[in-house]
């Protein structure tokens, strides 16, 4: 009973943060078509820029916007940079594949260059835990838990009601048509940058308060959201939320009932098996018919 | 080949010396850079530094096969597989593990390096090539993290205790290498160099080279031309196998030792890059972007801290304000150079760019109009 208690805390933990990381992917991919490699570059720079501003003296509840701030602005650069020169060019699926690798690597190396390889922890918002049938709840992991869902919550609102949040949808049904209907093109897809990078920030400065940080850390949980993104259907929000919890459950029930190195393999086998049985993932939209 | 004098020349002639210039190679050229291959380790090792001159044309030789057949994959054919390092790595476990822990015959165990990988080439392709894009990079990566896990955690045997496998026996050049073990590891690379080159030489204008970078191009016409897709991935994913399984086998031989170090995602990266500035698609930048990088990592050696930004940024560079690489605009500039002569090789190439260099002739993207005399 308290192994099962124990792996639906983890997992409730690490899908929230998961959530954070994939719902970025997922609107990058649905909105722009892009995959964005550099994601866990800057859930990094996230995690970083909080740590420079509680370095100074400050409070993580001061962190935590910075590294939103930092992420979303180096996601504006990227638009800048890469998405609003190369967008519509023939070859954009393998150029912008490419030019978002060399960014992450920019971005990690800048950060090893600048931070050290030294591996950093943040301090917890509020520490201690409480026990609750032998499964030890940290009070730290509780306001993970809450700060994702507050956001993911926001973001589904916004998404689906506010005027932007239609213009983002809108160009990620049809880009033209959209265009056509005078939805400011570069101005929704800066925006959804911003939005994506600030969220992977978010996730950053959440997830290195209870695990280790260092210039590379973004790596693996990039890789775990991409997983999620299409398992959940690349492209649906909804989805990839679900299959962030389900995913999240899946690791810890691993690490649980059969230890933490079977984690990465077990869910790999999971996608592929799931790729086969079911290619467009949870909730998303078979290819054919999406076009 | 008889009608090269009519004036002016059918389309159809174009296309057909085109879709098979091994029938007409530049002969000069590729027989001038052979001799100076085969003379370059005699004349350098008379210096000081050509020691470690001759070493690092080794080391160019097995990496730029391996970018070249990266290439094939990601460039030609557009299956984004990042599994390639891990393949390199298969090769090179298996004839290290074969011939240091159970005393097979290192000529024997690197024979069959290349056929493992394959193999496992065509386990990794079957359920990620029915798949698209994003998909593919998710599979390959984690084909790459399995195996990363594997060999760091596996058995003993395999994993070295975490430290990889070290002390592999050199290959037994027999007489040869009783004067020095780098001259015949030059001329075995070489070969191998010149043999893969060749081969992907060959599948680059074949008509196979044909189907894939029409595939690349417009998925939906290709497959409505009868073109399968399934069989023709896969085998291109085998094939590029073989040899980047071969190189592996090679290196770890000829280094004695393989790690897991292979795997960290700089190697990847590096390998990346070679593809991408020196020219995604084609077939000459894969190699000179070997060239380029081995070398800047040479010259470059006193910024070690610097290398990996500045290899982002140009990746990043690169893919934005020259995707298809620099090796285009290097052979597009030598023929411009070259244009006072504008006969026979100068049609050949125009039915060439009406063939395979389609991501190239979207750029001066006039390769079909400029074949059609009539």
């Amino acid at each position: 009973m308290s192994e099962l208690l124990q792996a639906t805390w983890g997992g409730v933990l690490a899908g929230s943060v998961y959530g954070l990381m994939a719902v970025g992917l997922t609107l990058i991919w649905g909105a722009v078509r892009l995959l964005n490699l550099a994601h866990g570059a800057l859930y990094v720079a996230g995690a970083y820029a909080a740590w420079t501003v509680i370095n100074v003296g400050l409070p993580l509840a001061v962190g935590i916007p910075a590294a939103v701030i930092a992420a979303g602005a180096l996601g504006y650069g990227m638009h800048a940079t890469i998405i609003r020169p190369m967008l519509g060019r023939p070859g954009w699926d393998s150029a912008s594949i490419i030019a978002t690798v060399g960014v992450g690597i920019a971005l990690q190396a800048a950060i090893l260059l600048i931070f050290g390889p030294r591996v950093k922890q943040l301090p917890a918002v509020v520490s201690g835990s409480t026990v609750i049938s032998s499964v030890r709840i940290s009070y730290q992991g509780l306001v993970i838990v809450l700060v994702a869902v507050v956001s993911l919550v926001a973001l589904f609102f916004y998404l689906r009601s506010s005027r932007q949040g239609m213009a983002i949808r809108a160009i990620s049904q049809h880009m033209d048509a959209a265009a056509l209907m005078g939805v400011p093109v570069h101005r929704t897809y800066a925006l959804v940058m911003i939005i994506s990078a600030g969220l992977a920030g978010l996730a950053g400065v959440l997830l290195s308060s209870v695990l280790f940080l260092s210039p590379t850390s973004g790596f693996t949980p990039m890789i775990i959201a991409l997983l999620v993104t299409i398992f959940g259907g690349l492209g649906s929000v909804k989805g990839t939320i679900v299959a962030a919890y389900l995913i999240g459950m899946l690791e810890a029930s691993v690490q649980v009932y059969l230890g933490g190195a079977w984690a990465l393999p077990a869910l790999f086998g999971f996608i592929i098996f799931m790729l086969i049985v079911r290619p467009s993932g949870l909730f998303g939209v078979p290819e054919a018919q999406r076009l | 080949m008889t009608t090269s004098q009519s004036n002016p020349p059918r389309a159809v002639d174009l296309i057909d010396r085109a879709a098979a210039p091994w029938r007409s190679p530049k002969w000069g050229a590729v027989s001038s850079l052979g001799v100076l291959a085969l003379v370059l380790p005699i004349v350098l090792l008379r210096f000081g530094a050509g020691t470690f001159m001759v070493h690092l044309l080794i080391t160019f030789f097995l990496w730029s096969v391996v970018a070249q057949s990266w290439n094939l994959v990601l460039g030609v054919s557009g299956i984004y597989s990042f599994a390639q390092i891990a393949l390199f790595a298969v090769g090179g476990w298996v004839t290290g593990v074969l011939s240091m822990s159970y005393g097979w015959n290192p000529w024997l165990s690197l024979a069959l390096a290349p056929i493992v990988t394959t193999a496992a080439a065509l386990v990794i392709g079957l359920p990620s090539l029915r798949l698209r894009g994003v998909y593919v990079v998710l599979l390959t990566l984690a084909f790459h993290e399995l195996l990363r896990n594997y060999v760091t955690n596996g058995p003993r045997v395999i994993s070295g205790g975490g430290y990889g496998l070290i002390g592999v026996p050199r290959l037994d050049f027999g007489p040869l290498s009783s004067f020095s073990h780098l001259v015949p590891s030059y001329y075995l690379a070489l070969f191998f160099f010149a043999v893969a080159t060749f081969a992907i030489w060959w599948v680059f204008q074949s008509p196979i080279g044909v189907a894939f970078a029409a595939l690349r191009d417009s998925e939906g016409y290709a497959i409505g031309r009868g073109i399968d897709q399934f069989r023709i991935k896969l085998f291109l994913f085998g094939f590029s196998a073989f040899f980047t399984g071969l190189a592996g086998g090679l290196m770890t031989h000829y280094l004695g030792s393989i790690s897991q170090s292979i795997f960290a995602f700089s190697v990847l990266i590096n390998v990346l890059a070679m593809i991408v500035i020196g020219g995604w698609g084609s077939f000459g930048g894969p190699i000179l972007g070997t060239a380029l990088l081995l070398g800047l990592q040479e010259g470059l050696r006193d910024l070690a801290d610097f290398r990996t930004l500045v290899l982002g940024l140009a990746l990043a560079s690169v893919a934005v304000l020259a995707p298809s690489g620099l090796w285009p605009k290097l052979r597009d500039g030598f023929r411009d150079f070259l244009d006072e002569s504008p006969d026979d090789e100068e049609e050949s190439d125009q039915g060439r760019d009406l063939l395979v260099d389609t991501a190239e002739t979207s750029e001066h993207g006039s390769g079909a109009q400029s074949v059609a005399p009539d």
